[in-house]
């Protein structure tokens, strides 16, 4: 991260110059504390207050240190900081413009440094806004490792960010898994900053094989994903995302597979549109305290190809906060698949499951639903529905520290996924079996624990209440992963 | 530890003891549209093989056959119950463990002979066939592509045809055949039908006997689709077509087990 420098003598220069009337008119007219209280926070490096809002108008903006990059796409970004009425907007401004830049992706270490204008354009109260930024080296690489669901990985990734100068970057990933999972994908990226609607093109092609035990057959699909992120980082508004995939698949049998998953393998190809839109307004991806989260996403898959269905899909979580100690967060995931015609296969890869530590608590990864031979077939339509209820630990050891890291949490966690046939015509009881019949139910409670903002790590002692027969069930659940119920 | 194999054994066994439970299904690629002449020949062999032992079974296509199989990659195998059988070998021995078997009456010094030819026959007409279909370049785009390719959609089609392909001519670099010219192919397949001509002159089947058994099952399954398929050249089917001995025995065999009149063999 940047930090704003300021160069003190300056600085209270031209606080002297222009504002004895200033600042009275600003004490009269806007007397918002809460503008004090940043105001503050941003001084405190200076160690002294002094009010900012005083006129001043941004004359020009320096971007320093660009080599390779091109300059449409830094004016572009920086042009918003001319619209700044007063010293504080220009700095809540530069903020922002700093957050855009880093955003590109081209820039390691970017510092903000303000200045008064000078020379024979000058205007009274105009400054001058420099940007001090260090390009990337052409090639940069890592090793990383990362949680997926209910697996560790190892990364190995190379990137060569900027390319042409225009944000354009090649990555290069490969993950191995602790469960034998690899990844091997190579991705072009190309952001398109110009317009007022914030564009990235990614193409991308990629390997990866996963075993799932529950369905007795492991998986390796190569294919090539093109997708179109509108907004992709705004926060708190809608995002889309368009998406076609082309996958060859490949289903390999297991020694000891059930006939009717073994039936399904062998290769095929899918050929899919995907548009996926969300609107997340959390303050938080995993102990989020307030707001909600919905995303949508529906996908067609019979452009070519062998394989053909509709599927839609919606996640929705809210959370509501009445206390500091207690944190209500309800979770719901549906999702219905439907063939499209009889030529085209819907492969077992394509169903639905549910199940697992950080999906439906109380039962094993895939544990319900249909099932043959020990072998989980997945179904058509799910649903699911978790009620948390978080609180701090007792006591509050290392708080605003490695304590808030945890949270106690008790729920209730509800769901079904089954094969069921849309009826069209008024057969509203038929359509609602899915949400009376066979429905699973567990509660339970547990620590979790947050592991870098992004992945959630819980221990839970879960009770099963309504189950079937076949289901298989946990009572003392670990999970780790990315996405939760 | 070997637990899981003898497991396996052991699972074996103690299935032999109970009668046939259920009907034997027998999955197989597409004839019409899909099955290659290696494939067609070893799954014509195993019918071939379950009508000698007067078994009821079902034939099922599927296009994934040889993915659907439990040993990787070879078709054709019978499902019996929960059990999964394939290649031609595996399928005798464990029809042999139910109790039917056609060569138990046979004396060690003849088991041993079938068991050599059939090693013979295997390593020779499956290499051949394998040779046609996938390294001659005419059969190779004319027919074999095309077949192959042709349960896939595109693309997937042309790279399925390319992996196939490329794991074929390992299998017989490995072996040393696809180095051969077609001539030195055509001289191996037409030694081989000299050596099963001989052992068959003066008798109505290999055995000597008046039954057939699993070698002449496998002959069949071979000659009857080499005969049969048509291919560009037909190199092949020329050569064993000046083996009468070889034709006629698959005209037996044909007349006597797949034709409605036949009685019953054995």
């Amino acid at each position: 991260m940047g930090t704003v420098h300021a160069k003190e003598s300056n600085m209270s220069r031209n606080i002297n110059e222009s504002s004895n009337n200033e600042k009275e008119n600003f004490k009269e007219n806007n007397p918002s504390s809460h503008f004090h209280e940043k105001m503050n926070l941003l001084e405190r490096k200076k160690g002294q207050a002094v009010d900012l809002h005083l006129k001043a108008r941004v004359d020009r903006i320096h971007v320093d240190g660009l080599i390779r990059t091109k300059d449409d796409i830094i004016k572009a970004q920086v042009t918003e900081l001319f619209k700044a009425q007063d010293f504080y907007d220009i700095i809540i401004h530069a903020y922002k413009v700093r957050e855009k830049l880093q955003g590109l992706g081209c820039f390691g270490n970017i510092g903000i440094y303000i200045d008064t204008s000078h020379g024979p354009h000058a205007t009274p109260e105009g400054v001058e806004v420099t940007f001090m930024v260090n390009e990337m080296r052409r090639l940069t690489g890592g090793i990383s490792t990362m949680v997926g669901n209910n697996e560790g990985s190892v990364i190995v990734q190379a990137k060569a960010p900027n390319l042409f100068g225009r944000g354009e970057r090649l990555q290069m990933e490969y993950s191995y898994g602790s469960k034998s999972s690899t990844n091997i994908s190579i991705s072009i990226v190309k952001p398109f900053m110009g317009s007022s609607r914030h564009k990235i093109l990614t193409g991308s092609v990629f390997n990866t094989s996963n075993r799932f035990p529950w369905s007795g057959f492991s998986q390796c699909d190569k294919g090539l994903l093109i997708d179109l992120a509108f907004n992709p980082d705004g926060t708190g508004i809608l995002k889309h995302n368009l998406q076609y995939e082309a996958t060859y698949r490949e289903i390999i049998s297991s020694k000891h597979m059930s006939f009717r998953v073994r039936e399904q393998c062998g290769p095929n190809l899918k050929s899919a549109l995907r548009h996926i839109c969300s609107i997340d307004k959390r303050d938080s991806l995993i102990f989020p305290t307030t707001g909600s989260l919905v995303q949508f996403s529906t996908e067609v898959a019979g452009l070519g190809g062998d394989i053909g269905f509709v599927k839609n899909e919606l996640t929705v979580q809210t959370n509501w906060t009445p206390h500091e100690y207690a944190t209500f967060q309800m979770g719901f995931q549906s999702g219905l698949l439907r063939g499209i015609s009889n030529d085209m296969k819907i492969n077992i890869a394509d169903q639905f499951f549910l199940g697992g530590p950080l999906n439906l608590r109380g039962f094993d990864m895939r544990g319900c639903g249909p099932r043959i031979d020990g072998n989980s077939l997945g179904g058509n339509a799910y649903w699911a529905l978790a009620l948390h209820l978080y609180t701090p630990l007792p006591f509050r050891p290392g708080r605003h520290s490695f304590g808030d890291l945890f949270k106690l949490h008790g729920f209730i966690n509800g769901g079904n996924v089954s094969n069921f046939t849309l009826k069209f015509a008024n057969d509203y009881k038929e359509n609602m079996k899915i949400f009376k019949e066979d429905v699973r139910c567990a509660v339970g409670g547990g620590i979790a624990m947050k592991f870098g903002n992004i992945a959630r790590v819980e221990l839970n002692l879960v009770m099963p209440l309504l189950f079937v027969r076949n289901d298989v069930l946990q009572q003392f659940q670990f999970g780790i992963g990315l996405q939760y119920l | 530890m070997p637990y899981p194999l003898l497991a396996d054994s052991i699972t074996f066994e103690l299935e032999a003891q109970e009668p046939w439970p259920q009907l034997i299904t027998l999955y197989q690629p597409y004839e019409v549209e899909q099955i290659l002449l290696p494939d067609n020949a070893n799954c014509l062999a195993v019918q071939a093989f379950l009508k000698m032992c007067g078994l009821d079974f079902q034939i099922e296509p599927r296009s994934n056959a040889e993915y659907m199989s439990p040993s990787g990659r070879v078709v054709p195998f019978i499902k019996c119950g929960q059990f999964l059988v394939s290649d031609f070998d595996s399928i005798v021995t464990f029809i042999g463990n139910k109790g039917t078997s056609l060569s138990d009456h046979l004396s060690a010094n003849c088991k041993a002979d079938m068991r050599a030819y059939m090693s013979l026959v295997n390593n020779i007409f499956i290499n051949a066939e394998l040779y046609i279909c996938w390294v001659d370049e005419t059969t190779l785009n004319e027919v074999t592509k095309i077949r192959h390719g042709s349960v896939y959609p595109w693309p997937l089609n042309h790279y399925l045809n390319w992996q196939k392909r490329k794991e074929v001519i390992k299998k017989l670099n490995v072996l040393g055949w696809y180095n051969k010219t077609i001539e030195e192919v055509c001289k191996e397949v037409q030694n081989c039908c000299t050596a099963l001509s001989e052992r068959l002159e003066g008798s109505d089947y290999f055995s000597g006997e008046k039954t057939p058994n699993e070698l002449d099952a496998l002959v069949f399954g071979h000659i009857f689709t080499i005969i049969t398929t048509p291919l560009p050249g037909n190199k092949l089917a020329n050569i064993v077509q000046s083996y009468p001995l070889l034709v006629h025995l698959c005209k037996r065999i044909e007349t006597s087990i797949f034709s409605l009149q036949a009685i019953g063999v054995k």
